[in-house]
């Protein structure tokens, strides 16, 4: 064993005994002259500690009056069928954390600059919001509806053949039964992405008789106004444009217009570029969409290029 | 001098929700898996030594600096590494880490992510901890209900702590049952 994973099993150890009862003073002593005897000691215990909290608070989202009840209930048939009954309890204290009132009941969602947030719906999908976007949901026993009013977001839909997943953006529907995709609005300009599983994209002002594309894994349609591009691109490439999810922006030789133009997204801090032979240069690679100084100092090793930080703007120039 | 209630807190508040950016991290810079887990317990003692002299502002770049200096010892000190990747790692002020994800977690995600952990868990494992830690029964009472000893379910909660606490920071969460014990490379050294 490592000497990392020995002294966190050691940690473990004390930590679950003083979990005990009849833990006595001499115990803590004890433990704390363990504790002092290295730095080691300290931060495997404390991160041990850290996690376990979080452990805690699972368990006291339960409310008191159910927990009783639940445990007699499964005293019943707990040993015939262990592994059943193990599920089952699992699966009634995800029911504690999913019944928690207010946590499902707004319909109203939106980002400010550089933040991103993640969005569970009733029906169990999960709407990721980027930066500076505004979405609204309706959920109902019968539909399931999202109108994306600007900006980005990332969907995991989860799968339900009796209720269509229905994105509205602008003049633009998506529709699904289940499936990972996001949507990007910017006005009339649409951009769908599909990740995995299909979906399908209608414009309002399109003839009922023409069919609407379907788009698989893998694929994007960019559309602005009634007219839109299907491109299949590959699976690599949607992953790319998703990274904003990780809080990362990735380019392949994109131009540093169009670099320049996704870091503003998500930054106060707005570059500028200065130049028509500088906004041209095509750049590759991942970087943190919030750090912008970190991006601009890189242009400047790597490329020689001139930054001129006013700490509203950063200019770029050659 | 900082005390150890201030610096825990500190640790708790902006130290280890940057473990899963700090793990990458490591990761990415070291060929080994095997040393992750001692790398980044040595990096947080260090933290800890470092802070209690004075904490600092900002914790992230404190946090990576201390990473990449003592990433940059090891290697020295295990000659096992080319320069060139000392370099590299010293060179790398744009993707020292996306962050901020760690940083948006919302006490929800954090909730969803102890259920995938505990449903990650053995069956076995995962009935003792639920029923000690989530059902609230002592250790004697989880024993006597799954007719085991007391031991076997301290080390069922042993084993359990330790995945759950490592899936949480975004580790794989599973459980590391002890093996034979091989020296670092960095130990080999006299």
């Amino acid at each position: 064993m490592s000497h990392a994973r020995h002294t966190e099993e050691i940690a473990a150890r004390w930590l679950l005994r003083q979990q005990e009862d009849g833990w006595s003073a001499d115990d803590q002593t004890e433990l704390d002259a363990w504790l002092d005897a290295a730095a080691e000691h300290k931060v495997a215990y404390w991160r041990l500690e850290h996690g376990w909290s979080k452990v805690d608070r699972l368990a006291a989202l339960k409310s008191p009056s159910a927990a009783p009840r639940r445990i007699s209930r499964l005293r019943g048939f707990w040993r015939p069928v262990a592994v059943a009954a193990s599920v089952a309890a699992c699966l009634a204290v995800g029911a504690a954390v999913w019944s928690v009132p207010g946590l499902f009941q707004a319909k109203d969602f939106h980002t400010d600059i550089g933040v991103r947030e993640t969005v569970p719906l009733a029906d169990g999908s999960k709407v990721e919001l980027n930066t500076q976007t505004r979405l609204r949901t309706a959920v109902t026993r019968r539909t399931r509806e999202v109108w994306l009013d600007r900006g980005e977001a990332y969907f995991e839909v989860a799968h339900d053949a009796s209720r269509p997943f229905v994105v509205h953006a602008g003049a633009k529907t998506v529709t699904v039964l289940g499936t990972k995709f996001s949507v990007r609005r910017n006005g009339d300009q649409v951009e769908v992405a599909v990740v995995e599983g299909r979906v399908r994209v209608a414009d309002a002002s399109w003839p009922a008789v023409t069919p609407p594309p379907v788009l698989t894994r893998g694929d994007t349609a960019i559309a602005a106004g009634p007219s839109m591009i299907v491109a299949a691109k590959s699976v690599e490439r949607v992953a790319n444009e998703l990274s904003w999810r990780e809080g990362v922006l990735t380019f392949d030789q994109s131009t540093l217009a169009d670099a320049a133009g996704e870091f503003n997204r998500y930054n106060r801090k707005k570059l500028v570029i200065a130049d028509g032979p500088t906004a041209q240069m095509r750049i590759g690679g991942s970087f943190e969409a919030e750090n912008v100084e970190a991006f601009a100092r890189l242009l400047q090793q790597a490329y020689g290029l001139r930054v001129d930080d006013t700490g509203e703007t950063v200019k770029i120039s050659q | 001098m900082i005390d150890d209630a201030t610096l825990r807190a500190w640790f708790f508040r902006e130290v280890f929700p940057l473990e899963p950016a700090l793990t990458r991290y490591i990761r990415r810079n070291w060929r080994n898996e095997s040393e992750v887990a001692d790398l980044r317990q040595e990096i947080y003692a260090r933290i800890y030594s470092a802070a209690r002299e004075r904490l600092p502002l900002q914790t992230k770049p404190f946090l990576f600096t201390i990473a990449r200096n003592h990433l940059i010892n090891q290697a020295k000190r295990a000659h096992v590494v080319s320069i060139d990747h000392v370099a590299g790692l010293e060179s790398s002020p744009v993707l020292v880490d996306a962050v901020t994800p760690d940083r948006h977690v919302t006490a929800r995600d954090e909730l969803r992510r102890v259920q995938a952990g505990l449903d990650r868990l053995p069956p076995r494992c995962r009935e003792v901890v639920v029923l000690r830690k989530i059902e609230g029964l002592s250790t004697k009472a989880v024993a006597a209900r799954l007719n085991i000893g007391v031991d076997a379910v301290e080390q069922q909660m042993v084993h359990g702590m330790r995945a759950l606490v490592d899936f949480m920071a975004g580790g794989p969460g599973k459980i590391r049952r002890p093996s034979s014990r091989k020296p670092r490379a960095s130990e080999a050294q006299p």
